[in-house]
C-alpha cells in the first residue's frame, strides 16, 4: 500500500530529539506537512485551530500524558475520527490495552525503525484511489 | 503530630516500656528471669542503637542527601541531548548531500541518514530511564530528610501509584521488554476498541 504524502501530521513528544527524529523520518517518507508540539496541551490547542489528518504522540509526558490527549481527542466532536498512533517506550500489556480501550489506532514501541513507522501510517491512513 | 514525629514517639514509648519491664523483672526473685531479662535488654539496646544511628544521619550543607547524584544524572541528560542533536545535524548534512549526488550513492547516503535517525532514539530512551531514576532518588531523598529529622520509620517505602499513574513505567529492561511484533500481536488480539 502507498502513503498519502499530502496528509497533515501532528507529532507530539516532550523530547525535542524525538520530535526531530520523527520529522526527519516523515520527510524521508515525503510527508512535509508536519506540525509539532512539545506537550499535549499545546498539541490539542493547535489541533483545534487546524485539525490534522494524523496524530503521532508519545505517551509519557507531563502534566497531560499521551493517553490523556488520546481520550481528549476521542471526546472531541471535531477531532474524534483522526487516526492516532501512540509512539512510546511503554510496552507493557496493560498499556496497550489501556490505549486500545481509549481508541488508539495503532501502537509503536520505541525504539522503532523507519519501516515500522511507514507501515503503521499506511495501516491507519490508507490511500483512497 | 506528623507521621515522622508519631513514629519517633512510638519508638521512644517502646523503649520506655521495655526498660520499665526490665526494672520490674530484675527485682523478681525467680530463677527463670535471667533469660528473659537478657532478651529484653538486647531489644532495648538495639532500639537505642537504631535511634542513635538514625539521629546521626545528616544531609549535606545544602540540606540534601543525594543532590550530587541527581545533579550528575541530570548532567548526563543534558550532555546526551547535546550529543544527539550534533549527530542529527551530521545526519541532516548527509541527507542534503544525498540530494545532490544521485544514483546508488544517493540511496546509500539516504539509508545511512535513516539509520542515524533511528539510532538517535537512544537519547529518548536513556532520557526516560534517567528521569525515572532521578525521580526515585528525589523521592528517596525526601524520605531520608524526614527520617534524619525525626527518626521516622523507614519501612513505609514508596507508595505504589494507581490509575493512569500506574501505566507510566517508562522503558522496560531489554530482557523483558515486548518487541514490536509482540505489541502488534497483542494489539490485534484486542480487536476493535
Amino acid at each position: 500500500m502507498s502513503l498519502n504524502k499530502n496528509m497533515r501530521v501532528m507529532i507530539v513528544d516532550d523530547y525535542t530529539t524525538m520530535l526531530r527524529i520523527l520529522r526527519n523520518l516523515l520527510r524521508q517518507l515525503e510527508i512535509a506537512n508536519v506540525d509539532e508540539a512539545n506537550d499535549a496541551e499545546t498539541a490539542f490547542a493547535a489541533m483545534q485551530r487546524q485539525a490534522p489528518d494524523l496524530i503521532i504522540s508519545d505517551w509519557n509526558m507531563v502534566p497531560m500524558t499521551g493517553l490523556d490527549l488520546l481520550r481528549k481527542v476521542r471526546a472531541d466532536g471535531k477531532l474524534r475520527h483522526i487516526p492516532f498512533i501512540m509512539v512510546t517506550a511503554e510496552s507493557k500489556t496493560e498499556n496497550v490495552i489501556a490505549a486500545k480501550q481509549a481508541g488508539v489506532s495503532n501502537y509503536i514501541v520505541k525504539p522503532f525503525n523507519a519501516e515500522t513507522l511507514r507501515a503503521k501510517i499506511v495501516s491507519v491512513c490508507p490511500v483512497t484511489a | 503530630m506528623s507521621e515522622a514525629s508519631s513514629s519517633v514517639s512510638r519508638l521512644q514509648d517502646a523503649q520506655g516500656y521495655l526498660d520499665r519491664v526490665l526494672r520490674e523483672l530484675r527485682v523478681l526473685n525467680s530463677p527463670q528471669k535471667d533469660m528473659l531479662v537478657a532478651v529484653l535488654q538486647y531489644l532495648s539496646d538495639h532500639i537505642s542503637a537504631t535511634r542513635r544511628e538514625i539521629g546521626a544521619m545528616r544531609p549535606s550543607a545544602n540540606g540534601q542527601f543525594l543532590s550530587g547524584t541527581t545533579d550528575e544524572l541530570e548532567e548526563i541528560l543534558t550532555e546526551t541531548a547535546k550529543a544527539a542533536n550534533r549527530i542529527m545535524d551530521a545526519a541532516e548534512t548527509i541527507e542534503n548531500v544525498a540530494g545532490t549526488v544521485g544514483g546508488d550513492a544517493a540511496q546509500t547516503l539516504m539509508a545511512a541518514a535513516t539509520s542515524i535517525y533511528e539510532a538517535s532514539a537512544f537519547q529518548d530512551i536513556t532520557g526516560q530511564r534517567i528521569t525515572k531514576a532521578v525521580r526515585a532518588l528525589q523521592s528517596l531523598e525526601a524520605k531520608l530528610v524526614s527520617l534524619s529529622g525525626a527518626f521516622d520509620s523507614f519501612e513505609e517505602g514508596l507508595e505504589a501509584p494507581g490509575g493512569d499513574q500506574a501505566l507510566l513505567n517508562g522503558p522496560q529492561v531489554a530482557a523483558s521488554a515486548a518487541s514490536q511484533s509482540d505489541i502488534d500481536a497483542l494489539f490485534e488480539s484486542l480487536g476493535a476498541p
